[in-house]
This record gives C-alpha cells, structure tokens and sequence, in this order.
C-alpha cells in the first residue's frame, strides 16, 4: 500500500474531531501524573480534582458527539451510536467509581486516579473499534491498568495474592487471544472484522484452524468477561481486591468488552458459513453454562463479595444472551448493561458501607442489621430484587427485554436450543433469588447474637449515591421508557 | 385517575404515611390501615352497586366497567418493533365479586393485626403493599401490568411470613417465594411468546393487551402461538398446549393443587393470624382466577380440549386435601388442608365448562374466602391465649369459651357445606356442574362429580370430628390451670370481625342471586367464548 504521509497526516487530523472525549483523556491522564507527583503533597485531593475535571469535560465532548457518526484513523477508529452510548455509561460509571475511591481511600492515592483514567481510555477503544490491533491494545490497557488497581491498596497476603493470580492469569489469556489473533490475520489478511475481506478469509479456511483461531480470540474477551470456563479468576480477585476496585472490576470492563464482543458476534455469525454456526453454538453454550454455574456456585457462598462475583459471572451469562439477540436494534442490550452498572455499582457502596460498620464482608455479620440500618438495608434488599428481575425495577425491564429479544430470534429460527437458553434463563433468576435474597434474609428475619457495634463515621456522599442509585433501579423499573428516551 | 385506580392505590398512599411518620407514632399506623382499607371497602361497595350486571366483559372492552386506559410504555425496539403496554384496568362479572372480596378480608386481617407490636411500622406497610398488588392483578387487563402487580405480591408476603412467623418461618417464607416465582418467570416465557404472537388491530404493533389476546383473528399466521396455522412444537407437543401448561402450573401453584399444594400447610402453619387469613381468603383466589382469566380466556381451544385433566386434578385436590385434614392433629395445619380441598372445586366447576359448574367456581371462591378468612382468624384467637392449637391439646372448650365455641360451630357448619350456607351453594352448583358436563358432552365424565360429593363428605367428617375432640366433652387442658385462665371467651373486636364473615356466609347461602346477578353475564359469555 502506498499512502504518502502527507495524506496519512491529513486523514490523522481529520479524525481528531472524534476522538476529542479521549483526548481529553490522555491528557487528564498525565496531568493527574503531574499533580500527583508534585501537587498532591501541598494541596490535598488535586489529583481527585484533575480527574473529575477530566471526565466531566469528556462526557462534554461525548455528549457533543451524540449525533455523529463516522469512522476515522483508516478505519480504525468507529464512532456510532452504541459506541457513543457506552461511552457514556462508562464515563459516568468511572465518575462514581472515582468519588468511591476518594471517598474511601483518602491517603496516598494519588496515582490510583491516573490509572483509572487509562483504564477508561482502554475501555472507550474497545467499545469504538472493530479492528482487532485496537481490540487488542484495548483489552491490554484496561487489563494492565486493572491489574495495578486491585493491588494499589493491597495491604495483606489476601489481596496481594489476588492482583498475582488476575496477573497471571490475565497474561496467560492475553497470550492466547494473540496467538489466535495471529491465525485470524494469517487466515484473513485483514484485520478488521466487520471488513468483507475478513469474513471471505474466513468463509475460504479450513475448518480445524478456525475452530482453533476462534477459540482462542474468545479466549481473551471471555477472561475479560469473566464467562465460563475463563471465569475462576472472578471470585478470588473480586473478593481479595478493595470493595471500591471490585465496583469498579465487575462493571466498567465488562462494558467495553461486551460492545466489542456484540460487534463481534454479529459480523461474524451474519453468515451462513462453518465459522457463523460455530460462534451461534459457542455463545449459545457458554451464555447456558455461564448462566448455570454462575448462580449455581453463588449459592454456596457465604461472603457478599465472593457472592457477587458469582452473581455478576450469573449476569454476563444473560448480556451473551443480549449480544446473542443482538441485531441492529442495541437499545436492550444497552438497557441490560445500564440496568447492570446501576445495580452493581449500588450493591458495592451498601457492601462498602457495611464493611465500614462490621469489618466484615461475610454474610453472617448481617444477622441483625436490618433494625439498626432499616434505611439502607430496604435499599440493599430492593437492589437485590433489581439483580434477581423482579418487578417493578430495572433488573426485571432488562431481563424482559433480553428475552423479548431472544424469543424474537427464536421465533425466526425455530431452534429449540435457544428456547432452552430462554428456559435456563428464567430458571436461573429463580436460582438467583437464593443467594440474593441471604441478604434480607440474614439482616431481617434474623437476630444477632452480639451487642451492637459502635457506629462509625461512614461517608454521606456515597450513601447518597447509592440511594439515589436505588431511586433509579426503581424509577427506570416503572418508566423504562424514560430510560428509553435519554437512549434514542 | 378513576374509582379503581384509587381502590388501587389507596393503600400505597397509606404504606407512604406510615413510612414517613415517626416512630413515636407508632400506635396511630394500625389506624391508619383501617381507615384506609374500610374507605377501599366502601369503595368496592360502590364498584358493586354500580355494576352494570348485563355487560359480559371476558374479551369485550367495551363490556368491561370502570375501564381506564393510558399508554405506559412505548419502546422502540427496532427490528423487534414496538413495545406496546398500557396502563389498562377495568372490571367484569369475574373480577368485580374477589375485589370486593379482597377489600373485606383485607379488612378482617387488618382487624387481626390490632396485637402485632413487633415493627409495626414494617408490618402495615408492608400489609398496605401487598393490598395494592393484591387489587391491581384482579383489575390489570394488561398482561404486563398483571405480571408486575403478581410479583410485587410476593415481596411483602416474604417479609410478612419471614419476619413475623413461627419458628420455621424463613423455610416457609422461602418455599413460598420460590414455589411462586417458579410459576412466574416460566409464565414470563409464554407472556414474551404471546406478545410476539399478537396484534394489535388499531396500532398494528405487538401488544401485552390481554384482551387482544383473546381474540383469534389477533394472532399473527406461522407465530408461536399462532391460532390456526400454527405447526410450532417442542418435543412434539403442540406450542398453544405448551403454552397453557405453563401458564396452568404458574396459577395452580397458588390454588394450589395437589401435588403443587406442599408449600401451603407450611406457609399457614409458619404465617401469623392476619397473613394466614390473607393467604387463605385472597392469594388462592388469584390462582383461580388466572386460570379464569388467562389460561381459559387466552387459550379457550387448549381448555376444551384438557378440561378432562383439569377436572381430574381438581377431583383428586378435592380428596387428597380432605384426607389429609383429616389426619392432621395441628388445627391449622387441618384448616390449611380443607383449604386445598375446597379449592379443589373451584378446578372441577372451572373444568366442568358448564354455566353452572363456572357460576358455582366463582361463588366457591367468594365463599371460602371469607369463610376460610374466619377459621384461620379463629385459630389464631385460640393460638394468641395458650400459643399452642395442637387438636388433642384441648377438650371440653365448649364450657370454657362458650361464645368462641359457637361461632367455631357456625364456621365448621358453614364450611362442611351446610345448606343455608354459602359454601353449600358452591359446592353444590359445582357438582350439578359436573354431573351436567356429560349431558353437555364437554368432556367431564359422572364420576368425577359424585367424586367431588364424596368430598363434601369427608369434610363433614373432619369437621365435626374436630369439633367435637376440641369442645366438647370433660374440660381438659395441656396446659391445666394456667391455660384454664387465659382462655377467656371472645372480646368484642373479635366478635366485630367474625360477625360479619358468618352473616355474610349466610346471607348469600340464602341469597345467592347477591353474588350470582353480577357474574351471569360474564360466565355465559366466557362458556361462549370456550364454546365446548
């Protein structure tokens, strides 16, 4: 190809313009290095301020994009409406996650809000591309930026030992989802997945290699998913990191990577090819297994953290079901991924508060709670019924949806195995409603044997937050459509 | 906003006023309650006394009364097209008589609450939710609508059970929850079926309408559900069949049927007084009238052609239940299962497809509502004096509590299907319902009715061996002297609340037409719709 850099030049900046919301983080990036290595010492909280000036002044320029679209950087770089919307959502979400951090982690966290933002940055490009070398970069900074972030706080064995095996196993994925990177491009010869190019590479290939190229890329976006068998990292590093990193861990990344793997998904199961039907079955099977021995396996647990790591696995089960459905219409699957960060993001900060109050994550420490904290724990339990899908909250607006539009799929197709991904489906919230409903269960039907812990300052912003969040779960459960609108 | 919008929401206004008073008010919230739900008491009385008794309503909207309609959700859903669910309520000859049902033994559970000094700000609020969910599912003509208001039901009867109950309540309370949403969330699956399957005329996008899912030339040709031209099967079985037997088992799960029916001795045994009557006296009707509403309505082809098994079921509750009462030596636990078998002939008059049988299923229904709403109440007056009502614990009340004994008397009297009472009328309109099927040729063979009076027989005989283990007789008590002082005979708020029960359970054995004027119209026209 013989592109002269003149012209390379212009299209760069041509495409400047959207790119802006991740200019802007770049460079909150390094001045929130700068404030932290030489303001931070003077004037307390500088870096919080850097950062949340950053995001606030992203989600300008984002919301300024909402009605572009376009493609920039050589192709790179795609700017739509889904991409857009996501962005969004994570801008917002990583603006709570940073007042969470400030809010609990006051002393020596400087540097921590730097690597927030490059994670979000990792996240907006996996959420606007669909070309694999950015793919790939992507996943790569939010990973690298995770795994400092589950250890940043880490003061015993616990945690230590949590960021290790999220490295070790991150790595180990990462390597493989290359490999199978490096067999798609040999395939191919293109790069971009959307691209007719791609697609005619892979109708042409042998089958044995694709299988095995497939597999493998599924491999890296299923660590980053969490979905199983790529999940066994969830539990011990959402339990061993701190409560505010685990917020953070079962939500934003998985936005970004879910975008990307609906991408994915539909360019490359449009076909009628060997390939097409292998990625149907894949997502078919993994979104049931997913699904199954995510709330399976809740069950069994008896600390909350450890529990949501199971029922978040549980959740991604049924988003493989949305990007299953996923068409041209986004508006559920990205009804299900906002429902899911308002619900996760509320649990986490009532976890957070509670951990304040007892020191404790188990479920036991509960026992008793719910007459001293009435207030919060009405909260937790109505989010609670958000997670299980009942109505008349967000959780169970999502959930119909997905179904909705699943049966849809179902009905053009007539395959009994996506009637039994909707039946597992439903089955599953039944499951659900176990484990999630320990926590009324613990905090209101029974006592507590011991004498009442003294209570200790906890913070007001964040409860606020959280209940404002509950509001929401319940408000967007009556009137989607309100949701709906701010969507379309 | 029209009348049963606010019998509907009434109570949650109650539920916010109780929330956001003090807790040094705390005296003022059972009064509160009261007040709130004698003025929706009141309020049906006024639905029923201005109830147009010659609209058939079933499919017709224009036959439903006090309609109100507003457009709730309006999703674009791109390639799925749009989603269409309406805030839709109205009343025909089916819904109208459990509302009023439902408001007065609301109102005798409110009444057996007077006592609970346990989080009373929890409990009636809670207690207000519930009436709320309680009144939208027999009003909500949208399916959507129902489905949120028959969840949102189970939220407050978790607590209710979970937080007050007996000792095993957190095994009741989960039983109960799970049993349930079981049914529901598969029922969501045939909801998302119908509203892939379903037109509407006007608007021509999908629609949660369960009106326009009655209606045949609705469906779309080659969907789901599709009426005529429809070869969908899983597993060979035809969808529409699939479909009502999912439906079926969500709302037999609350009937309950037999052998559905293992969460309800323990829900009851486990619940407090109030809970057990609202259990007893409303929840069970929601059962069948889903099975009214939507299975029969909805699927009317797939009713005619299993309404051999429905009947069949409904015989066999009837039996099970009865000889289980019989050997149950824990009273409540009896009442809970003379529960299962009265509901059992609420199934066979529904199977029966006769004008009869569905008139008698309906009136069953308003019958053992507040008659089973009295016995639970009068179980828990004998549990709050010794907190024990184990049958062989107590002999000879009948010289102890002499005004408890009788209204005891009068309840079993009326329940065992005395005439002169209003069970008798139910019950007896069910058989002749059923014995009528085979002369109809809809399905129900002989046998199956005279199995339904052997019914009534057994519960004679628990009946009145009950009554007579427990009160007459020798004076002799478990508990010896210390029980001997705290039976003292009824006060008067309980008489309050039994006198009204026992004389309403005679005035319609006397004057059935009460019940009878109002759903005629609604049941021929749902035999006409059914056409068997």
């Amino acid at each position: 190809m013989n592109i002269s850099i003149p012209n390379i030049l212009d299209q760069i900046i041509a495409s400047i313009p959207l790119f802006k919301p991740e200019l802007t983080l770049i460079i909150g990036f390094i001045v929130c290095i700068f404030t932290a290595l030489f303001m931070e010492k003077r004037w307390k909280n500088s870096t919080f301020t850097a950062c949340m000036v950053t995001l606030v002044f992203s989600l300008y320029y984002l919301v300024d994009q909402l009605s572009t679209t376009g493609t920039g950087f050589s192709g790179m770089w795609l700017v739509d409406m889904l991409s857009t919307y996501a962005r969004l959502v994570i801008i917002s979400s990583t603006l709570i996650i940073a007042i969470f951090l400030q809010q609990r982690h006051s002393k020596n966290n400087g540097d921590v809000y730097s690597i927030l933002l490059a994670a979000t940055l990792g996240m907006h490009v996996l959420s606007s591309t669909s070309h694999w070398l950015m793919a790939f970069i992507g996943i790569e900074m939010v990973s690298i930026a995770s795994y400092i972030l589950v250890g940043y706080f880490s003061q015993n064995k616990i945690q230590s030992e949590a960021a290790m095996k999220y490295v070790l196993f991150g790595s180990v994925c990462a390597a493989v989802m290359l490999y199978g990177l490096s067999l798609v491009y040999g395939l191919t010869g293109n790069l971009d997945f959307q691209s007719a190019e791609h697609l005619q590479g892979l109708m042409d290939a042998p089958e044995a290699v694709i299988t095995l190229a497939l597999l493998f890329v599924f491999a890296g976006i299923g660590f980053k998913l969490s979905f199983v068998p790529f999940h066994v990292w969830s539990p011990d590093v959402y339990q061993g990191a701190p409560t505010a990193i685990t917020a953070f861990l079962s939500t934003i990344p998985k936005i970004g990577a879910i975008i990307l793997f609906a991408r994915l998904y539909q360019s490359w199961s449009s076909t009628a090819f060997y390939f097409s039907e292998l990625s149907t079955w894949f997502i078919m099977v993994v979104a049931i297994v997913t699904m199954l021995v995510g709330n399976l396996a809740a069950l069994r647990q008896q600390d909350v953290k450890r529990m949501m790591a199971y029922s978040s696995i549980g959740h991604t089960g049924l988003l493989l079901m949305a990007v299953f459905a996923y068409q041209d219409a986004f508006s559920y699957l990205l009804f299900y991924i906002v429902a899911y960060v308002i619900m996760n993001l509320a649990t986490f900060i009532f976890i957070d508060q509670l951990e304040q109050q007892t020191e404790s994550t188990s479920l036991l420490s509960y026992a008793g709670m719910g007459k001293k904290m009435p207030m919060l724990f009405t909260a937790f339990t109505l989010v609670a019924v958000s997670l299980i899908g009942i109505p008349p909250t967000v959780g169970f607006v999502a959930k119909l949806m997905v179904f909705t539009s699943t049966f849809s799929v179902f009905q053009s197709s007539g395959n009994t195995g996506i009637l039994l991904l909707l039946v597992v489906g439903a089955l599953t919230s039944v499951i659900s409603l176990f484990f999630y409903f320990k926590i009324p269960l613990y905090a209101f039907l029974r006592d507590s044997g011991k004498e009442s812990y003294e209570r200790k300052r906890s913070s007001v912003v964040l409860l606020i937050i959280a209940y404002l969040l509950t509001a929401t779960i319940i408000l967007f459960g009556i009137f989607p459509n309100w949701m709906m609108l701010m969507l379309s | 906003m029209g009348v049963l919008s606010i019998l509907i929401f009434l109570p949650l206004v109650a539920t916010l006023l109780i929330l956001t008073l003090p807790s040094s008010a705390k005296a003022t919230y059972k009064y509160i309650a009261l007040g709130f739900t004698f003025l929706q008491f009141g309020l049906s009385l006024y639905l029923y006394g201005n109830f147009d008794a010659t609209l058939g309503g079933i499919q017709q909207l224009d036959a439903y009364q006090f309609v109100e309609q507003l457009s709730w959700i309006r999703m674009d859903l791109g390639a799925i097209g749009k989603l269409e669910i309406d805030y839709l309520i109205g009343v025909d000859g089916i819904s109208l008589p459990l509302i009023v049902l439902s408001t007065l033994v609301m109102l005798m559970g409110v009444g057996a609450s007077w006592n609970i000094d346990k989080n009373p700000k929890g409990y009636f609020a809670l207690l207000m939710i519930l009436n709320t969910a309680v009144m939208g599912i027999f009003s909500a003509l949208d399916f959507f609508l129902f489905y949120v208001f028959y969840e949102v039901m189970l939220l407050p009867l978790y607590f209710l059970i979970g937080i007050w109950g007996g000792e095993r309540r957190e095994y009741a309370a989960i039983k109960f929850f799970i049993y349930t949403l079981l049914g529901s969330v598969l029922m969501l699956l045939v909801i998302v079926g119908l509203y892939f399957s379903v037109i509407n005329p006007v608007t021509g996008a999908h629609t949660f309408n369960m009106l326009h899912m009655m209606n045949p030339a609705n469906y779309v040709d080659g969907s789901f559900f599709a009426y005529i031209t429809n070869y969908h099967e899983v597993f060979g079985i035809p969808a529409r069949l699939i479909g009502f037997i999912v439906l079926f088992f969500a709302f037999a799960i609350k009937v309950p049927i037999v052998p559905l029916h293992t969460w309800l001795p323990d829900a009851h045994v486990e619940a407090p007084t109030p809970v057990s009557i609202i259990l007893a006296g409303i929840l069970l009707k929601v059962g069948g009238y889903g099975i009214i509403r939507v299975c029969y309505s909805i699927f009317p082809d797939i009713a005619a052609y299993t309404n051999w098994w429905l009947a069949l079921i409904g015989v066999i509750s009837i039996l099970y239940g009865a000889l289980n009462a019989l050997a149950q030596k824990d009273l409540k636990r009896m009442i809970a299962y003379s529960s299962v078998s009265h509901m059992g002939f609420v199934l066979l008059g529904i199977a029966s497809l006769t004008a009869e049988g569905l008139s008698g299923a309906m009136f069953q229904m308003v019958s053992h509502g507040f008659l089973s709403a009295a016995l639970f109440f009068l179980v828990g007056v004998l549990y709050d004096r010794v907190h024990d009502r184990y049958i062989y614990n107590f002999r000879g009340l009948a010289s102890l509590m002499p005004k408890y004994t009788a209204y005891v008397a009068i309840a079993f009297f009326a329940s065992l299907g005395l005439p002169g009472f209003s069970a008798f009328i139910g019950e007896a309109f069910v058989i002749i319902g059923a014995f009528n099927a085979e002369s109809m040729s809809t399905g129900v063979p002989r046998w199956m009715a005279i199995g339904g009076s052997i019914g009534i027989l057994l519960s004679a005989a628990y009946f009145l061996w009950t009554l007579q283990r427990m009160f007459f007789g020798q004076t002799r008590l478990k508990g010896g002297q210390a029980w001997q002082e705290a039976l003292t005979d009824l006060n008067i708020r309980e008489q309050v609340i039994l006198f009204p029960a026992l004389a309403l359970a005679l005035l319609l054995g006397i004057m059935p037409s009460l019940v009878f004027g109002n759903l005629n119209a609604s049941v021929l026209q749902l035999i006409e719709l059914i056409k068997p």
